[in-house]
């Protein structure tokens, strides 16, 4: 296949056109693999009791964050979802620090202020979610905002379910985005469930068909291809990053676990695990990585290597001193968000990393 | 000793006001006595000085004997040995602080506590201007200015470490604490009030029953009011409709009255208490009753009751549930029938609607009543008709 | 100094602060053009342009959701509520996105909501609210309510350059109804501080908002008596010092507010009192507050409900006879 060979050459005329060279392939599989190996392992602790409240995760789902933060510019900014930790660690977040989180202890995201998903590590660009959602949608139409105002060439992306697509802070966001042309990328991950409530129960039509109504473009991609969401992603990205405004992609992918640990999922068919098992977006990637003569066997053993490691330094950090909980309700500075790592050759070579 | 009331036959001398050689204007006080009926202050007769005092504190005296001369020719502003106030007068001066309805005295706020004991002020010396005579800041920093702090002398707590108060402000004051430990004779008054309370046990045959009574209507109306003038208003009410508590059994007659002349046990602190009589109370509103008592109360408390005015009772009322008992077995005011006790006034859990749970203020309603003259019956019938009145108190 | 409405007061701080600084700018409904329903933007749109003078659409989740990814960002955002009582519906992007951000994640939200707030011209139960008490629930926010011109000015400016999302609520009651001198150009009146709009020695009166004028005419002359009125300008942080100090030496305590009663700000400074102060009371702490009733529209009922001079007096005249 061409891009064997493939070069970053885009980047000289200023075509938007995006390419993944092997090592860019290399990565988006790393990427993907990483974040089924710390969420497997975050389950474990969970089991162990190591992890308090509940747990969350996205088994089934990680060509979406990985095909979608892959695309993102270090001084692009993001909102980032529960089902979404392969964008965290694109963007740099070490898996031992979301295990600590995880875990609510002091060398977590959130120094144990908030748990498990609830994250953004703002040094490398995020914003963490809240619990209500879509409310991040709006916060990140605010980021673009200000892209927008100080006429800077920069991207705000944000992730949610099918699920938000329901609720009213939906509708003002994609609203407000369209209406002011914001750069910013909508990631619509339609899993089929929102906790137990299948789609035909959260909407008459498919939530991409309102997007002609907003005034901007709504695509469909395989949420299980990680290219394919690549792609989708990087064309949505340089739009907004040109001044052509926003886009909704929505991903069609499965969510493979429970909504939280405590689900088993029995409101789900059999027949609809075997139909999506076969499509597993990292089997599936393995398969065509392999293929093309990438070896499978050093990028397994190195995610291996790290999460042994991160594991090690997650349960050697502290839980936080008692007192630290009733310290930082008000701001006394105005520490700004940081700018996170961008991994596609693409920056690399431009020298924007 | 003058005749007071047309039933006395002797008096009590409780206190002289005057010492020989005082001179004492016509009409101020000479002496305090006491009858089985009244404890009252005795005007002095004529101007002039105290020549001889011939009945001492204590003694008891047949009507007309003669307690005292006074030297009417005498001039004012001659001196004479002892010239200066008498320590009584000044001894009492907490007893003109106004007491309310209640028969206790007003609180004390927290500055104005910790205030008096930073300085070693005894806030009886102080004249309240506040409501119902209260001591307020005001007052003891005009005291302090006044008196400057050498003349008050710190008690041996050092004033650094003023003692930590726990009651909110909105607590009514305690008590005074009881007299000083140790051996004295009784009071008049108190061998007075028991030898009363003794020859009641002694010839009533002496039952108490209790209802418990919602007074959120009463609550609701009452506005600055006490709870009393309206209980007393449905007890009226009861008594008019079970006439056989309102009234009196000496020996074998049994007098029913018509007429409901109202006793309420006024509390004189220490000193014990008088039962002054709301006469004709069956004529009185509630604000009319309210007036009424608290005119008595006064009175009583600076012993300017007539004789007339605690006597001829037809029922009684005692209320000392200001003090948060909630259960009494009050003695009957002979030659009364009954007497109502009003206990306290506390939020408790009761059911209402049917299985509802509400929370309203309660009281118990406990009344002695004398088997003698009724039976359990009709005591139990009356109270309920009471407790009727209370809870459908609509003005 | 000039002399100023309240009203302008607010948009001659406003003004200076966009003309000082690139990333102050403004959202709400009906701003640009029209100037905002009370006109405290009119002419801001001619001077800063339509960016900077956003007029959103109807939708006030969009309008704090969106101010807070900008104030993270770096901007310092002004969103207009068009009413107070408008704010339940960006509710959610100001307690649970803006409040918890620092503290969860140490993110600054240098944002202002502006809430024109309270009644009395008949507005009815949705354009008459005093909503400061739900925000005191809601660690993180800063609340503060000027009561003058020239705080109006000083503590929008404050709000602005604070780090923190405060809740700004100016009420439009004094809109045009207060004029006071109104220094020129820039200048901060801290949050947090208390200011004594009259000293007094007999009975304090702690307000804030449209019922220190109320406060301040029912005191102003009542039996001779020596009332300093506390005006609180910020309810958060709440200046506690200014009010013990004040406690302390009259002992006694009326606090008034045009806010329901229940767990209002009134609440809060009571509890305080019970708490700091118990030894210096010389009679109960009393409130004067609206009942726990939505503000009726009807004249005679809404005098009914919302505090008046003589529910001051009388109150105050009660607790100086205590």
């Amino acid at each position: 296949m061409a891009t064997t060979t493939a070069k970053v050459a885009a980047i000289e005329d200023g075509s938007p056109k995006a390419v993944l060279t092997q090592d860019d392939r290399r990565a988006l599989l790393r990427y993907m693999l990483l974040m089924r190996a710390t969420e497997e392992r975050a389950l474990t602790l969970y089991r162990q009791g190591k992890v308090p409240g509940s747990y969350y995760d996205g088994r089934g789902q990680e060509a979406i964050s990985v095909g979608t933060a892959f695309v993102l510019g270090p001084r692009d900014r993001t909102c980032i979802l529960h089902r979404d930790l392969g964008a965290h660690l694109i963007r740099g977040v070490r898996p031992g620090r979301v295990l600590a989180q995880m875990m609510g202890r002091a060398g977590g995201i959130t120094g144990g202020k908030d748990g498990n998903m609830h994250f953004g590590d703002t040094e490398l660009g995020c914003v963490g979610m809240v619990s209500m959602l879509p409310d991040m949608a709006l916060v990140t139409c605010g980021l673009a905002l200000t892209f927008q105002m100080r006429k800077e060439p920069r991207v705000a992306m944000t992730w949610f379910g099918e699920g938000s697509t329901a609720n009213g802070q939906w509708h003002e966001a994609m609203n407000v985005a369209g209406v002011r042309k914001l750069p910013v990328v909508f990631i619509l991950e339609n899993n089929q469930f929102a906790y137990s409530t299948p789609n035909e129960r959260e909407f008459a039509v498919d939530p991409v068909k309102r997007m002609e109504a907003y005034g901007f473009p709504g695509v469909k991609v395989d949420g299980n291809d990680v290219e394919a969401v690549f792609y989708a992603a990087a064309e949505a990205s340089e739009r907004a990053r040109s001044g052509g405004g926003p886009t909704l992609i929505e991903c069609e992918t499965m969510r493979m676990h429970g909504h939280g640990a405590h689900d088993d999922m029995r409101y789900v068919p059999k027949e609809m695990f075997e139909v999506w098992a076969e499509r597993d977006p990292i089997d599936r990637y393995e398969k065509k990585l392999a293929d093309d003569g990438i070896d499978l066997d050093e990028i397994h053993a190195s995610v291996k290597d790290e999460i042994e490691r991160e594991t090690e330094w997650a349960l050697s950090q502290p839980m936080p001193e008692a007192p630290t909980a009733l310290e930082g309700v008000f701001a006394t500075s105005e520490p700004r968000l940081g700018d996170g790592n961008a991994p596609w050759s693409h920056w690399k070579g431009a020298g924007n990393a | 000793m003058p005749q007071m009331g047309v039933s006395v036959a002797e008096g009590t001398i409780v206190a002289w006001r005057k010492r020989v050689g005082d001179w004492i204007e016509a009409d101020e006080p000479i002496v305090e006595i006491s009858t089985d009926k009244v404890e009252t202050e005795i005007p002095s007769p004529a101007s002039g000085r105290v020549a001889e005092i011939l009945v001492e504190v204590g003694e008891t005296v047949d009507v007309g004997v003669l307690l005292a001369r006074i030297d009417s020719d005498a001039r004012p502003g001659e001196a004479h040995v002892d010239e200066g106030p008498a320590s009584e007068v000044i001894g009492h001066r907490s007893e003109v602080i106004e007491k309310d309805g209640n028969g206790h005295a007003p609180p004390i706020s927290p500055v104005v506590r910790r205030m008096a004991d930073e300085h070693g002020v005894d806030l009886s010396q102080v004249e309240g201007s506040g409501r119902r005579g209260r001591v307020t800041k005001k007052d003891l920093l005009a005291f302090l200015g006044d008196k400057p702090d050498t003349q008050h002398p710190t008690p041996e707590t050092p004033a650094a470490e003023p003692a930590l108060h726990s009651e909110s402000p909105y607590r009514e004051e305690e008590p005074a604490p009881a007299a000083a430990t140790g051996s004295q004779e009784l009071s008049v008054m108190r061998r007075q009030i028991g030898a009363h309370m003794v020859r009641s046990l002694q010839t009533a045959a002496h039952c108490t029953t209790v209802v418990e009574a919602d007074m959120s209507a009463i609550e609701a109306a009452r506005g600055k009011l006490s709870y009393l003038p309206f209980v007393a208003r449905a007890t009226i009410a009861a008594l008019r409709e079970y006439p056989m508590l309102n009234a009196t059994l000496e020996g074998d007659r049994l007098t029913v009255h018509d007429e409901v002349n109202l006793g309420i046990a006024v509390s004189l602190g220490e000193d014990g208490l008088i039962v002054p009589v709301v006469k004709n109370a069956h004529e009185l509103s509630h604000e009319g009753l309210a007036t009424r008592i608290k005119d008595l109360a006064v009175r009583a408390r600076s012993k300017k009751l007539t004789p007339d005015e605690v006597s001829g009772g037809t029922f009684t009322i005692t209320n000392p549930g200001a003090f948060g008992a909630l259960l009494a077995t009050p003695i009957i005011n002979q030659p009364q029938v009954a007497i109502l006790d009003l206990e306290a006034v506390t939020k408790r859990p009761v059911v209402v609607n049917g299985d509802s749970i509400a929370i309203r203020p309660m009281t118990y309603l406990c009344m002695s009543w004398d088997h003698r003259a009724l039976d359990g019956a009709v005591a139990a019938q009356f109270l309920s008709a009471v407790r009727r009145h209370i809870e459908g108190f609509d003005g | 100094m000039p002399e100023m409405t309240y009203l302008s007061a607010i948009s001659d701080g406003l003004r200076e602060e966009m003309r000082h600084d690139e990333s102050v700018f403004c959202m709400g409904e009906d701003i640009g053009a029209f100037g905002g329903a009370f006109k405290v933007t009119d002419g801001f749109i001619e001077e800063f342009g339509a960016d900077r003078v956003w007029d959103t659409p109807l939708a006030e989740n969009a309008i704090i959701g969106t101010a807070v990814g900008a104030a993270v960002e770096g901007m310092r955002p002004v969103c207009e509520m068009q009413f107070a009582d408008f704010i339940a519906c960006g509710f959610d992007q100001l307690v649970n996105v803006a409040a918890k951000m620092h503290y969860r994640q140490g993110l600054a939200v240098p944002m202002v909501v502006r809430l024109p707030s309270g009644g009395g011209f008949s507005g009815g139960p949705y354009h008459s609210q005093n909503p400061e008490a739900w925000f005191l629930q809601s660690p993180g926010l800063k609340v503060v309510a000027p009561s003058t011109a020239e705080d109006a000015k000083g503590l929008l400016a404050s709000a602005i350059r604070d780090p923190n999302p405060v809740v700004y609520l100016e009420h439009k009651h004094l809109y045009r109804r207060v004029k006071g001198e109104v220094p020129e150009g820039r200048y901060e009146v801290p949050l947090g501080r208390a200011r004594v709009a009259r000293e007094g020695t007999d009975l304090t009166v702690i307000s804030y908002g449209a019922m220190v004028s109320v406060a301040l005419e029912a005191t102003e002359d009542i039996d001779g008596a020596s009332v300093e009125v506390i005006d609180l300008r910020s309810l958060v942080p709440l200046d506690t010092e200014s009010i013990l100090n004040s406690v302390r030496k009259t002992s006694k305590v009326v606090v008034l507010h045009e806010a329901n009663r229940s767990c209002g700000v009134g609440a809060e400074v009571c509890a305080l009192i019970a708490e700091e102060a118990f030894e210096d009371l010389d009679g109960p702490v009393v409130r004067v507050t609206t009942p726990d009733v939505p503000i009726p529209f009807s004249p005679p009922l809404e005098r009914a409900v919302l505090p008046q001079v003589d529910d001051v007096k009388e109150a105050c005249r009660e607790l100086l006879a205590y």
